[in-house]
């Protein structure tokens, strides 16, 4: 008999979570999950909750009602060992100025319940993943840049292999280089943990997340992959055309090749161009074919280009839904 | 338990390391220097009914009210201000474990301090004393004052790590323990020196007095006098304000 224990479907869990504070509802009924070895995006506005989740997610904080749990272990009924699977760095990553980072992370891998013999093993092991072997390994935490804050409390969260990371807001004040360095970090932890992370940096989340979770004012508004939120919440594309014909003849030859067609009104650029933005239906047709009907019908045309919907759309979309449609979804 | 001591370790460390132990030793030891010194200096005078020693130990309140608080306000206000309590929670470890090890830890440093004092009488009784004639030093008294602060410590400690886990402001959790301390000591004397037996209408007070009686318990010690009551308030009134010491810091965090 195998004394590995069974995966569990879910590696977080939240269910109908709820937090008040006094008559202020920080979070309400706010449900998802995350499937081991996946790498989640967190996004909300500012005050929409993700510190919240993510403290009652990593047992520092408890819930007014509901259900967190972390590798099928509830945190409120066995948060020590809901812990032992889980390593949670918070969003202004709190550190002891007047350790050196070796010194910080022996301590935390002890504490983390890494196995005696293992602990230099691991934390040389962190410290190389992190890229703090030469430069930080021996200087006091409280000398250290922002940058290398970041990677020690990057580095304390896989010092004991986790199951889940929790990583909130694990960029911010990073400069690009580091930010390519941490993005790459965590790209390296897919397959092997959970990650959910926290950010208000949508191209990352969407350069490393495999599917996102939005809540709003303390409220699910949309989860799921990024192509299938697209979909979902951009029904329609949209089209910037620079020509020199009149709204009426743009919006003419548009409707013969989409009856559902859109033309906005035009912004005049120079010498009789206009630029117009025209609106179809995600998935008619015309989108393949716009730019050779206009050609064809002979239209004098200096620019057209289908508008790409990022991450930062669907973020805007979602944000401007009401929490109904969000769970109808 | 293995969380226990890795903590107490770690506390222990940064006590040893940190500016504000040291500063608190030196205000310490200059405060018991002095008065001991006057203490000499009166006996030096004329006859006393009390040894230096023992008039030392009787004004213990003295480095209680100004030391202690210094020693005890940063356990936890600070990292409760830093942060890095929330970080600390994110481990395994309990939050009793990690009450226990800073309570520890602050009472083994008070100790250190009680202890370091020693050094005083033994240097007098080096350099003035003669043979056979043990008041300069008075090894019971020592043994028995020591023995004093050491019980009553935990009480006294464990208030002020409670005091330090109900804020966020090291200054504050400091005013706070002096606060209680100066409250404990000085019930305590009042206890002693009101005419309670003479006052029928106060009976109920007799047992509480009983107890509080908190110089009454420095003569006994000093006397030799093992009397199991004052162990037994020391002791619970420490387990009382470090289990509200871990609900606080569990109900904030």
């Amino acid at each position: 008999m195998s004394d590995v224990a069974p995966q569990p479907e879910a590696a977080v869990a939240a269910e109908r979570l709820t937090k008040r504070y006094g008559s202020l509802t920080a979070i309400e009924d706010l449900s998802f999950s995350v499937a081991p070895g996946e790498v989640v995006g967190f996004l909300g506005p500012n005050g929409a909750g993700k510190s919240t989740t993510m403290r009652i997610l990593s047992g520092t904080m408890a819930g007014t009602s509901g259900r967190a749990s972390i590798w099928g272990v509830s945190v409120a009924l066995n948060p020590a060992e809901a812990k032992r699977h889980m390593a949670y760095m918070p969003e202004n990553n709190p550190l002891p100025e007047d350790l050196r980072v070796e010194e910080y992370l022996r301590l935390r891998a002890r504490l983390k319940d890494v196995e005696a013999g293992q602990v230099d093993a691991r934390v040389n092991q962190v410290m190389e993943d992190c890229d703090l072997v030469r430069r930080a390994s021996g200087r006091l935490i409280g000398q250290l840049s922002k940058g290398f804050r970041q990677r020690v409390g990057i580095a304390d969260a896989l010092l004991a292999q986790p199951k889940v990371v929790i990583l909130d807001e694990p960029t911010i004040g990073l400069d690009p280089h580091q930010i390519l360095g941490i993005r790459d970090l965590i790209r390296s932890l897919r397959g092997q943990m959970a990650v959910l992370i926290s950010s208000h940096i949508l191209h990352e989340v969407e350069q490393v997340c495999d599917k996102v979770v939005i809540i709003n004012r303390g409220r699910l508004v949309a989860q799921g992959r990024t192509d299938d939120l697209r979909r979902e919440l951009l029904p329609h594309a949209g089209f910037t055309i620079v020509t020199k014909a009149s709204q009426a003849e743009l919006t003419a030859l548009c409707t013969a090749a989409e009856p559902a067609a859109t033309v906005e009104a035009g912004v005049a650029t120079d010498l009789g161009w206009s630029r117009y933005r025209v609106i179809l239906p995600a998935q008619s047709p015309a989108r393949e074919t716009l730019a050779t009907t206009l050609l064809g019908a002979g239209l004098p045309l200096r620019e057209i280009a289908e508008e790409r919907y990022g991450l930062e759309d669907i973020f805007l979309a979602a944000t401007r839904r009401t929490p109904a449609e969000g769970r109808r979804s | 338990m293995r969380h226990f001591r890795t903590l107490l370790a770690h506390e222990l460390r940064t006590a040893l390391l940190s500016g504000n132990t040291w500063a608190s030793a030196a205000l310490f030891l200059a405060l018991m220097g002095g008065i001991h010194f006057f203490a000499l200096l009166e006996c030096s005078r004329a006859p006393q009914p009390w040894t230096p020693v023992e008039a030392t130990f009787r004004l213990f309140w003295l480095p209680l009210l100004c030391v202690l608080p210094l020693l005890t306000m940063r356990s936890f206000a600070e990292e409760r201000r830093s942060g890095t309590l929330s970080a600390l929670l994110t481990t395994p470890a309990s939050t009793a474990a990690i009450v226990w090890a800073k309570f520890l830890s602050a009472w083994l440093t008070w100790a250190a301090f009680w202890c370091a004092f020693l050094l005083f009488p033994w240097l007098v009784d080096a350099r003035l004393g003669t043979v056979g004639d043990q008041r300069l030093s008075d090894p019971a008294t020592l043994f028995g004052g020591l023995c004093f602060v050491l019980v009553s410590g935990l009480l006294h400690v464990a208030l002020g790590i409670l005091c330090s886990c109900l804020t966020r402001s090291a200054a504050l959790a400091a005013l706070l323990t002096f606060i209680c301390l100066l409250g404990l000591t000085a019930i305590g004397g009042a206890m002693e020196s009101l005419p309670i037996e003479s006052w029928t209408w106060l009976g109920w007070l007799r047992e509480p007095a009983a107890h509080l009686r908190t110089f009454g318990h420095l003569q006994d010690f000093a006397g030799g006098i093992l009397d199991s009551r004052p162990l037994v308030l020391y002791v619970t009134g420490m387990m009382l304000s470090l289990g509200l010491a871990v609900l606080a810091v569990e109900g904030q965090e």
